[in-house]
């Protein structure tokens, strides 16, 4: 289609042709099917623009609220369905599994006592993407691969999320993150840096990751610092309290 | 064709389109249960079937508000089928290859089939509108939000500092552009059959 097919369908839609050029139009859309073909989609294509943009509230708020009782709905059914199910013998089994694990595990963590390892700590919380507008299939993408520890996949979408949105903090943040667990800190840490000195809503996270991410390459002093600098009441305070006690 | 009459339980259609937890609730007690059933059963686990039921239930309330969708069938058998559509469509694009997939757990209805096929093209070329809007250059996402958010086309033309003639005309030229990009996409002409 050309300009001009389009600044008709345009003005048809808005009902500001004069009737012979209403008829005129009307009939080409009888005779010319790629003409019609075109508009169909034109028309399809504003009612979903105007849709979308104008109920993106009250989309997320409904995709929100969906997210919470579902979440609610899979953890119940999940913890009621382990409960029963599973016959004595194979419980056993577990309990004997579980024990050696944990004999093991506290042998483990005995020697290691007060030496803090980064996967203590590189619990990220979960991501949810989803319930921002956009590209809702890259979006749960993302947050799928993130939520799984696919850092590497994560990271590649995080990538193109980023291209069409460059200034977006929460896709930078996590962006930050899945460097981290890539030990490609030459990436991760001057987004934090940015960040930690900005207003933006993930500043105190970005303080935290810096302590983090100083601590996985091993430079105590710095990570000392930045973790000192993450505030009461911050998310990760307790974490970056732990970290720091055991580092001191 | 005749008027084919609204089922009781558009009920749920409605809910979903309020934002009503109790029904919202209700959907997941009585009718959820019976997909993460099937979708175990078909190579998938839990976590894979919470998906598949939030991205079902988006698609619904995206369709309700938009289309004005009306129940001719039980929410059951219709909620099930799109699902399993779903579900399908995800295994196909995992694998590759032939799935094998346990029969019908529900008798044929030809309304309910009719509709859930209706909704689930509805939601493919919504995702597919989504994807392609990305792809616009900024200026145009920047027009369009703007048009469409603030409606009059003459305060649009002025936040943007531009006249209304060239608004105007942008805002069909963005809109003809996003059209194009539908129309070559490979997936549109998969949609349009």
């Amino acid at each position: 289609m050309k300009e001009e097919d389009y600044i008709l369908f345009e003005a048809y839609l808005a009902e500001e042709l004069t009737v012979d050029e209403k008829t005129a139009f009307e009939n080409r859309l009888k005779t010319d099917a790629a003409f019609k073909e075109s508009f169909n989609t034109y028309k399809e294509l504003s009612g979903f623009l105007e849709h979308t943009i104008k109920n993106e509230a009250e989309t997320n708020a409904f995709k929100s609220n969906l997210k919470s009782i579902s979440n609610q709905h899979f953890n119940e059914t999940q913890s009621t369905s382990e409960g029963n199910k599973k016959s004595t013998t194979f419980s056993l089994l577990k309990y004997a599994v579980a024990a050696c694990v944990v004999l093991l595990f506290g042998i483990v963590t005995f020697n290691k006592m007060n030496q803090p390892a980064y996967s203590d700590y590189n619990e990220h919380g979960i991501m949810d993407l989803t319930v921002r507008g956009g590209n809702i299939g890259l979006l749960i993408k993302t947050t799928k691969a993130f939520n799984n520890k696919e850092y590497e996949k994560a990271s590649g979408y995080l990538e193109t999320l980023l291209e069409e949105d460059p200034e977006n903090k929460e896709y930078q943040l996590y962006y930050a993150v899945t460097n981290i667990e890539l030990d490609k800190f030459e990436i991760s840490e001057p987004i934090l840096q940015d960040m930690a000195i900005g207003d933006s809503a993930y500043k105190n996270r970005a303080i935290w990751y810096l302590g983090l991410s100083n601590f996985k390459q091993d430079k105590e002093e710095e990570a000392i610092k930045w973790l000192q600098q993450v505030p009461e009441g911050a998310d990760y305070y307790r974490q970056a309290q732990e970290l720091l006690n055991k580092l001191e | 064709m005749s008027e084919k009459k609204i089922h009781e339980d558009q009920k749920y259609i409605e809910g979903l389109l309020q934002n009503n937890s109790f029904i919202i609730q209700a959907i997941y007690d009585t009718f959820v249960p019976k997909v993460i059933n099937y979708i175990k059963q078909n190579s998938g686990d839990a976590d894979q079937a919470q998906d598949v039921i939030q991205e079902t239930l988006i698609t619904i309330y995206n369709q309700a508000s938009q289309k004005k969708l009306q129940l001719t069938c039980p929410f059951d058998a219709y909620f099930f089928l799109l699902c399993k559509r779903k579900w399908l469509n995800e295994l196909k694009k995992k694998t590759n290859k032939e799935v094998t997939i346990n029969e019908e757990v529900l008798s044929k209805d030809d309304d309910s089939q009719e509709l859930a096929f209706e909704t689930s093209l509805f939601g493919e070329k919504q995702e597919l509108f989504n994807t392609m809007f990305q792809k616009l250059g900024n200026a145009c996402k920047d027009l369009l939000k703007a048009t469409f958010k603030i409606k009059s086309m003459e305060e649009v033309a002025k936040s943007l500092g531009v006249t209304y003639a060239y608004a105007r005309k942008k805002k069909s030229l963005c809109i003809g552009k996003l059209t194009k990009m539908v129309q070559e996409s490979p997936q549109f002409n998969q949609l349009n059959y």
